[in-house]
């Protein structure tokens, strides 16, 4: 399969009064043409900042690129100036965010903000622009479409404000498209109906979607890869069947054990993970989850685990699962 | 027969808008059995919080009764009402914001023993106050500390000792884990089951993440737009629903399971919730059934039992 997006080594840092804060550290990963990979992590991990370094648009300063590459078809998006990063914003990446109402503008009607990009490219007459905004809206199933391309994102509710932001990232058709918790401020049922627009809008264009989120729910129901991510760094990685059924790092493992399912025994005990993420400031020097995993080694304080590959497409970052350690029993204390 | 350690008959709270009447809660009855925990389900809006918040009336109701122990809490006069309210408490849902960021850990726990005058000298009260952050897993040292030096699951801890402190019989939790990462989520709702065990709570558990809720409540109720809609036991409800509401409530929420995730079902619900803000007196969720019925629009469905413990408001079952 073609790589559309491949991430190396990428290292993003934030100055602060306090320090430097290292939000990113060293990771690497890709995305393959048409598929969707769910980044999946806490609050505080690092998966937006990941998301945002794509698309540049993180503020510098504070934050600041402290070293790797983010090849978009082979280009590197780092070195890009503003200027050519603004042609590839909005009509090759395109990107939706977790609050509909905060990232549309409440002051202009929807369908002038759906095909704003395109006018001010020349790419469309006033009257083309209209027929395209309403052609969008028909896209993603909004009712009504000539009515509402002419009233204002406070007459949307939420699904439909949602809905609004997919037209308007997909209206220059991009290759790939970032969804940041895209679904985290809805209610199920109207999760469920985007989730599923989301799915037919990439059957019909072949657009590759990065999903960020920490509902491992949502990602099971939309995802072919998933990567997870924690304090900064990329744990384990694998297709979603394999990360699902048979999770190799002691976080997934618990993370997975820690939301009830609605198919499980109530008696069952929830697992939590005790603790909280390290702090960025002084990030650790060995693993990032040793202090809080039941499992962790003296070598795990010291040294960061490399990639341990159980099949093609499935790695974890642990010193259990190198291929020196010693077979730890599984539930034993060390 | 145990009897029921809150009644709630009929309850209604409607809150004036500049359009009219906003129908939070639309006569909603149920009953809350000691030392268990009734979960309170359904999406942004049906009047949930309402409901929690009515309860314990912090709200003043616009019509309706709720017995505690017998007696009808809605009667009492201010001072009576003061004297009862030390057996309701509430956990609220953003730790952030329902902490008073200028108060230590130490008042602010120790502060409702001081509005009920429980303990004449400090030095009592603050025994109390470390027994209770231990109880919920904090320790001396944090009795000192501001809120802003916690972590949102350590907040919500302290939520929970302060609520824990006069000893009361029942607790609101009005999604108590809907700001936490799930790693911590689990922390807390191990900690609310633990609690329950010891000192013999009983819990109204608002939330709308409906696993979590089958996974602590013993009883279910699933709200729509100010109206009940089931109530059932957690495994009869979730095993069974009746409701087409409930049914597609339920399978709207992905499995962690993308096996079991791509086989399922999904019953999609066309549209949103409409306003609460002068509701037609018919089923509120006609709009949206797929089974609607011309009968749906003429009458309010009233909840009614269909099996054990397992009552519907809908006229096509």
């Amino acid at each position: 399969m073609e790589k559309l997006l491949e991430i190396k080594d990428l290292k993003v840092s934030f100055q602060t009064f306090f320090g430097e804060v290292e939000a990113v550290r060293g990771i690497s990963l890709h995305v393959n043409k048409g598929e969707t990979v769910a980044l999946v992590g806490e609050s505080g991990c690092g998966k937006s900042v990941t998301a945002s370094s794509i698309m540049q648009l993180l503020p510098m300063p504070p934050a600041f690129y402290k070293g790797g590459e983010i090849l978009f078809n082979g280009e590197d998006i780092v070195k890009k100036s503003e200027k050519e990063m603004q042609s590839i914003r909005g009509s090759e990446i395109s990107m939706i965010f977790q609050d509909p109402m905060t990232s549309l503008n409440p002051t202009m009607k929807v369908g002038k903000q759906i095909v704003e990009g395109l006018v001010k490219h020349g790419k469309l007459s006033f009257r083309e622009a209209e027929e395209k905004a309403i052609e969008m809206l028909d896209l993603v199933s909004v009712p009504q479409s000539e009515k509402r391309v002419r009233q204002y994102p406070h007459e949307f509710s939420g699904g439909m404000r949602q809905r609004v932001m997919i037209a308007l990232a997909m209206v220059s058709n991009p290759q790939l498209l970032i969804a940041d918790e895209p679904t985290t401020a809805l209610d199920v049922t109207v999760q469920a109906q985007i989730l599923d627009l989301m799915k037919s809008i990439q059957e019909k264009f072949g657009t590759s979607i990065i999903l960020i989120t920490h509902d491992l729910g949502v990602v099971a129901d939309i995802s072919d890869r998933i990567i997870v991510m924690y304090a900064g760094q990329l744990l384990e990685e694998g297709l979603v069947d394999e990360v699902f059924k048979e999770p190799r790092h002691p976080y997934t493992k618990k993370l997975l054990g820690s939301v009830p399912r609605l198919d499980m025994d109530r008696m069952e005990v929830l697992h939590s993970i005790h603790g909280t993420p390290p702090d960025l400031y002084i990030p650790p020097k060995g693993c990032p989850f040793f202090d809080r995993c039941d499992k962790a080694m003296v070598i795990c304080k010291e040294h960061m685990p490399e990639r341990e590959y159980h099949t093609d497409s499935h790695y974890s970052c642990c010193w259990l699962n190198h291929s020196m350690a010693k077979k730890v029993a599984e539930g034993s204390e060390v | 027969m145990v009897e029921p350690l809150i009644s709630v008959r009929n309850i209604k709270k409607y809150f004036n808008v500049g359009r009219g009447k906003l129908k939070a809660v639309d006569g909603i009855s149920f009953d809350i059995y000691p030392g268990e925990t009734f979960g309170l389900v359904g999406e942004s809006g049906c009047g949930k919080s309402t409901v929690g918040r009515t309860i314990i009336r912090l709200y003043e109701p616009t019509d309706g009764k709720v017995f505690f122990s017998g007696e009808n809490i809605y009667e009492l006069s201010r001072s009576e009402m003061q004297e009862i309210r030390r057996n309701f408490q509430m956990i609220f849902q953003d730790p952030y914001a329902s902490l008073n960021p200028r108060m230590t850990v130490e008042e602010i726990v120790g502060e409702p023993m001081e509005i009920h005058h429980v303990y004449k000298g400090h030095k009592k009260r603050n025994e109390r106050v470390i027994e209770l952050l231990k109880l919920v897993g904090l320790n001396e040292e944090h009795a000192l500390r501001f809120p802003h030096e916690f972590s949102g699951g350590q907040r919500q801890r302290i939520g929970i000792a302060r609520a824990l402190a006069l000893n009361p019989k029942f607790i609101v939790c009005d999604e108590p884990i809907s700001a936490l990462d799930v790693s911590i989520q689990a922390q807390v709702v191990n900690l609310l089951k633990s609690l329950q065990k010891e000192l013999g709570l009983t819990y109204l558990f608002i939330a709308h993440d409906l696993s979590m809720v089958r996974y602590i409540s013993d009883r279910v109720g699933v709200m729509y737009l100010g109206h009940m809609m089931e109530v059932a036991s957690s495994e009869e409800l979730y095993d069974n629903p009746l409701h087409p509401y409930t049914k597609a409530l339920l399978s709207a929420i992905p499995i962690p399971d993308p096996e079991i995730q791509r086989n399922r079902h999904r019953i999609i619900l066309e549209g949103d919730v409409p306003s609460p803000i002068d509701p037609k007196e018919t089923c509120r969720f006609v709009d949206r059934c797929p089974y609607a019925t011309a009968r749906c629009r003429e009458v309010v469905p009233k909840l009614r039992k269909v099996g054990e413990g397992h009552f519907v408001a809908c006229l096509n079952i």
